[in-house]
């Protein structure tokens, strides 16, 4: 019965041996005269500068989070280009309203103010201050 | 099977909730973070409108549409208009709620409406990626409504546990469903119901089993996926701990009964469906059922605010309905229809009670609600039927609610099940009582009477209503419970 998952076994084991195999040639092999520049971490060319274990700011993730939903749009669109002829008149509505619905999103998130850097902020003290306020005016 | 334009006609009450939500979310674009009335009203007209469409959709047989992805039938419908009658209360609590008066209403009603077509789709789904996303839909906007309240604490707190806890859940169950699609071949529920009954491997059936049992046990809160429900519960605005704890149950149940009966067991005649060879997950849910309602039960004594209270109560309640779950026949199926009708209506109004006194005392503690009997005659009164409807003392709705699964059970032969349950509802008894102790028989902190808007009183007459009646006379609810039932998968 589980004789079929034994492939899956030997590939398990190949990748293993392959893998280890690898990094064992090229210890062997390898030149080893490590200096300063050599152990700097790789950035894709820039200079690092500071330490990795920084704190990002918090707002990185509402940029990523709009960009994914924009980022899925165009992922969707680019096959209904491919077949838009062939399909038609109805594919054509199924698009606009699935970038009606896109764009209901983005102007609430522009009202909200989530596509600014720079936002403002209120303390705590200005935050009890204003609802104050507004209890009153209501 | 329907293809998408065709699919539309039959699609008209989620149609209905998406137009809401879109409208909503226009509204809140163009007026500001105002309160506002309107949100409300048009979340229970909206909801309203899609449940009464819903229904008459239903009635027309079973459909698949958009290829197989959703299936429109009695079962389904069964279920949707319990998620509206829930989202409608919910959405009465909220307006009737101090708790939830603040500046972002409209946002509110979005996320309500919003889990209210995630459960809209996950009781039809009928496809691994549909019921995926489906979940999904219920439990993102489930996290925001728990969180509410951002400048308490609590509410944070329980929102933080229910986005982790789900995260999680949801990560081991689709695992589980990458295994059943590489068994299978195909992400259609009845297609893998077909293979796995040609037979496949009993251990990855196993396997896939326990991981998708994980997410769904999750969703209706049962022992041991339940750590988050008590947190999330007590911290989220009152009306929103009301509808998690039916309507999302609610919806897990219906995804959990689809999915299992159709993928682990098999139909045979007679209303019956037989297990796999190796893979006796019966047992497994009837050992959970049990400990599920003893741990909710015996938790729950020791508890001093009256939210968290009932949250281990519910826990305790989605122990007796797995008990309808393990039985494998449609009498056993019924009788979860029919108790979750029951649970809607008693939960619900006992939650709109605690929202209406926390209005005036602003205190949630048992011990503050001394002296209520006298204070507020009707909301004592109302209080008492719920609760006893609760414990399923006769003559109120959760008795028979309790019949029915019991005489499922003992029919069934699951004998020690059956003991089990009964002296849960003996312990169970023993809290609920305490509260209503405290409230006729302890002497009241001040003796100023509670005023009871017109509304108020009306809205629990509405549920209080209902607990009584389906206690006397059940007879169309269990006949649309049986019909959901026996036409399920068929």
């Amino acid at each position: 019965m589980l004789l079929q998952y034994a492939n899956v076994l030997i590939f398990m084991a190949l990748a293993a041996i392959v893998a280890t195999a690898m990094l064992a040639i090229s210890r062997m092999l390898q030149p080893r005269n490590p200096n300063p520049v050599k152990a700097q971490p790789y950035e894709c060319g820039e200079l690092p500068f500071g330490h990795s274990w920084v704190q990002f700011n918090i707002r990185f993730y509402v940029i990523a989070l709009i960009f994914i939903i924009f980022d899925v749009e165009v992922a969707m669109l680019y096959p209904w280009g491919v077949i838009f002829r062939k399909l038609g008149t109805i594919a054509f509505v199924e698009a606009f309203v699935f970038i009606v619905i896109l764009l209901a999103g983005l102007a609430y998130l522009w009202v909200e103010g989530d596509l600014e850097w720079v936002r403002e902020y209120r303390t705590a003290e200005e935050e009890k201050r204003a609802r104050e306020e507004e209890r009153e005016a209501a | 099977m329907l293809d998408n334009v065709q699919s539309v006609k039959f699609f008209l009450p989620e149609l209905i909730l998406t137009g809401a939500i879109l409208v909503l979310i226009v509204y809140h674009v163009v007026t500001g973070k105002k309160k506002s009335l309107f949100a409300g009203y048009l979340t229970v007209v909206s909801v309203g409108a899609a449940m009464l469409i819903a229904g008459g959709i239903g009635s027309g047989g079973a459909r698949d549409l958009f290829f197989g992805m959703v299936r429109i039938d009695e079962f389904s419908t069964f279920f949707k208009v319990i998620f509206s009658l829930a989202t409608i209360f919910a959405a009465f609590m909220s307006i009737a709620s101090s708790e939830v008066n603040g500046r972002r209403q409209t946002e509110y009603y979005v996320f309500l409406l919003s889990v209210t077509l995630g459960m809209y789709l996950l009781a039809s789904a009928t496809d691994l990626v549909m019921v995926y996303l489906s979940l999904e839909l219920v439990s993102i906007p489930s996290y925001l409504l728990a969180g509410y309240l951002k400048r308490a604490d609590d509410s944070v707190e329980g929102a933080v546990k229910y986005v982790v806890y789900g995260a999680t859940a949801s990560g081991i169950m689709i695992y589980g469903f990458s295994l059943l699609y590489g068994l299978t071949g195909t992400t259609s529920v009845a297609e893998i119901g077909r293979i796995v009954a040609s037979g496949v491997s009993p251990l990855t059936l196993t396997v896939a089993f326990i991981l998708v049992g994980v997410g769904f046990g999750y969703k209706i809160a049962a022992v041991p996926f339940h750590m988050w429900s008590p947190d999330v519960y007590e911290g989220a605005p009152t009306p929103v701990t009301a509808f998690l704890s039916v309507g999302p149950k609610a919806a897990g149940f219906a995804v959990l009964i689809r999915f299992f009966y159709a993928v682990f067991a098999q139909r045979v005649e007679g209303g019956q469906w037989a297990l796999f060879e190796g893979v006796d997950w019966v047992t497994v849910f009837a050992v959970l059922s049990a400990v599920t309602m003893t741990v909710g039960n015996l938790v729950a004594i020791v508890q001093r605010n009256v939210k968290r209270l009932l949250a281990y109560s519910s826990i305790a309640h989605a122990g007796y309905m797995l008990m309808g779950f393990v039985l494998l026949n449609v009498e056993g199926l019924r009788a979860i229809l029919f108790y979750l009708v029951v649970y809607l209506f008693m939960n619900t109004g006992a939650f709109l009670v605690v929202v209406l006194i926390a209005n005036q005392i602003g205190s949630e503690d048992i011990e503050d609600y001394s002296g209520m009997g006298i204070r507020s005659p009707f909301l004592s009164v109302c209080m008492g039927i719920f609760l006893f409807a609760l414990t399923g003392i006769p003559p109120f709705s959760g008795f028979i609610g309790k019949v029915y699964l019991f005489a499922g059970v003992i029919h069934s032969g699951l004998y020690w099940l059956a003991v089990i349950g009964v002296l849960n509802s003996v312990v169970s008894l023993y809290y609920y009582a305490r509260i209503l102790k405290v409230m006729f028989l302890e002497k009241p902190k001040s003796e100023e009477e509670l005023p009871v808007g017109i509304y108020a009183k009306a809205f629990l007459a509405v549920l209080a209503f209902p607990t009584l009646l389906l206690g006397i006379y059940w007879e169309p609810i269990i006949r649309a419970a049986e019909a959901s039932a026996r036409l399920l998968g068929g």
